[in-house]
């Protein structure tokens, strides 16, 4: 146990603690930015259990970031080379690679393998699905996300505490991620930092867990500020005055349905799928005859925004079946090739 | 005075981290739509604390000198 003995001398931590430790499994959705930063000091804690599950591939920008990864490792699975330098650094941690993405299916399937859930995604579908899916399986998780130089830092259904979408209920909007907006190493190293010190604090059961508490650190002026939350009301609903059924592209039959692709010509990535029907949202009001009024339309875009808005247009020209299918044409495209590799 | 905060996206849209506004005794939910229609925050979706404490009902609140408001974000860059 000399690996451990700096924490165990720990008063807060002790033997008991660092059995704890070797008794706990935390699952770590996301091998990215904020993946780095987690995953090398929950083994190097003594964590009995580590999952990764990431679907990504190592690419040139990510190095500056992904400090786990190294420039011979461009073009491996993520969540592999993470377990290989994680079990480097501490091979009595038992890993396990799930080299796919986090979907609505797999998510109830792997959630209850583990105590805690790591958020360390850069996809806020993907966090919906995690906030949804923790709440089912009764498991609390710790978020972090950044913008810049900002980083958001909480803990969710800790202790039947309040939710994700106690915050931030709208699920289908657009916020850009680090390809979009920018990012610095330091400011993810710093933000995954402070999700690994919540995580450990909740399996030692000491200090202040950031429940009900939102941290915003922002890096450029070095100022930290919580905000604090409770559960939303019940009766909360999106303040819009048509509302569209949201639907998981997994649980539809795909032969029946006609997808419409509300993306400007070229956006990419390209989705191909048997039924697809592309009217750009800017062309949407003239071209709208190109769409039989009767039928059935499960409206995408990027990220959601457009999506809606196009409902919202369609709906007034008497179309009454349209839904919006939850995340953006990424998420499908995803959806699509696993489909394709399973059959 | 009412000092607003803003962070993420709605930082950049109001080009300032934050401002002070003379506007005491109005209601929340008054400013809320001054600053919106002020900095085009109509497109954004973020949350609003009140001296730092989210608040889900916005049209009770009657702010008084000191108070602080933030406008939070969703972030999703990882």
């Amino acid at each position: 146990m000399s690996r451990y003995i700096r924490q165990i001398t720990l008063p807060q931590v002790g033997d008991s603690g660092q059995q704890k430790l070797r008794y706990s499994s935390v699952l770590v959705v996301g091998a990215g930015g904020l993946g780095c930063a987690v995953l090398p000091y929950l083994a190097a804690a003594g964590i009995g259990k580590i999952g990764i599950i990431d679907g990504d591939k190592i690419e040139e920008s990510n190095l500056h970031r992904q400090v786990l990864y190294s420039t011979d490792q461009l073009g491996f699975f993520k969540a592999k080379e993470a377990a290989s330098a994680i079990a480097k650094n501490n091979p009595e941690v038992e890993v396990t690679v799930y080299e796919e993405y986090l979907t609505v299916k797999n998510a109830p399937q792997i959630f209850p393998e583990y105590d805690l859930i790591i958020d360390a995604t850069d996809n806020l579908f993907i966090r919906y699905v995690i906030d949804d899916t923790c709440l089912a399986c009764g498991k609390s998780f710790v978020y972090g996300s950044i913008h810049q130089f900002q980083g958001q830092v909480s803990v969710f259904n800790y202790k039947n505490g309040p939710r994700y979408r106690d915050i931030f209920p709208q699920e289908n909007q657009s916020v850009p991620n680090c390809a979009e907006a920018g990012v610095l190493g330091t400011t993810v190293g710093m933000i995954g930092m402070l999700q690994a010190n919540e995580a450990m604090k909740i399996l030692l059961e000491i200090g202040e867990v950031l429940s009900g508490k939102l941290l915003i650190y922002d890096l450029l002026s070095n100022s930290q500020q919580v905000f604090e939350f409770g559960k939303a009301p019940e009766q909360k609903k999106p303040d819009l005055s048509i509302s569209f059924e949201m639907v998981q592209l997994e649980s539809l039959d795909i032969a029946e349905s006609i997808l419409l692709d509300v993306r400007e010509l070229g956006e990419m990535p390209e989705v191909k799928f048997p039924q697809l029907i592309q009217v750009p949202l800017s062309v949407l009001e003239k071209e709208s005859g190109k769409l039989e009024v009767d039928k059935e339309y499960l409206i995408f875009c990027q990220s959601g925004i457009r999506s809606r808005k196009a409902a919202e247009l369609l709906s007034k020209k008497g179309f009454q079946n349209l839904k919006l299918i939850r995340g953006g044409a990424k998420d499908i495209l995803q959806l699509t090739q696993n489909e394709k590799s399973i059959s | 005075m009412i000092q607003v905060k803003y962070f993420g996206l709605i930082a950049e849209a109001a080009n300032c981290n934050s401002e002070n506004v003379a506007e005491e005794n109005k209601t929340l939910s008054q400013i809320l739509s001054d600053l919106t229609s002020r900095h085009q925050l109509g497109d954004y979706n973020f949350q609003v604390a009140v001296n730092k404490k989210i608040v889900s009902n916005l049209s009770d609140h009657v702010l008084s000198d000191g108070d602080e408001i933030a406008f939070l974000p969703p972030f999703s860059g990882g």
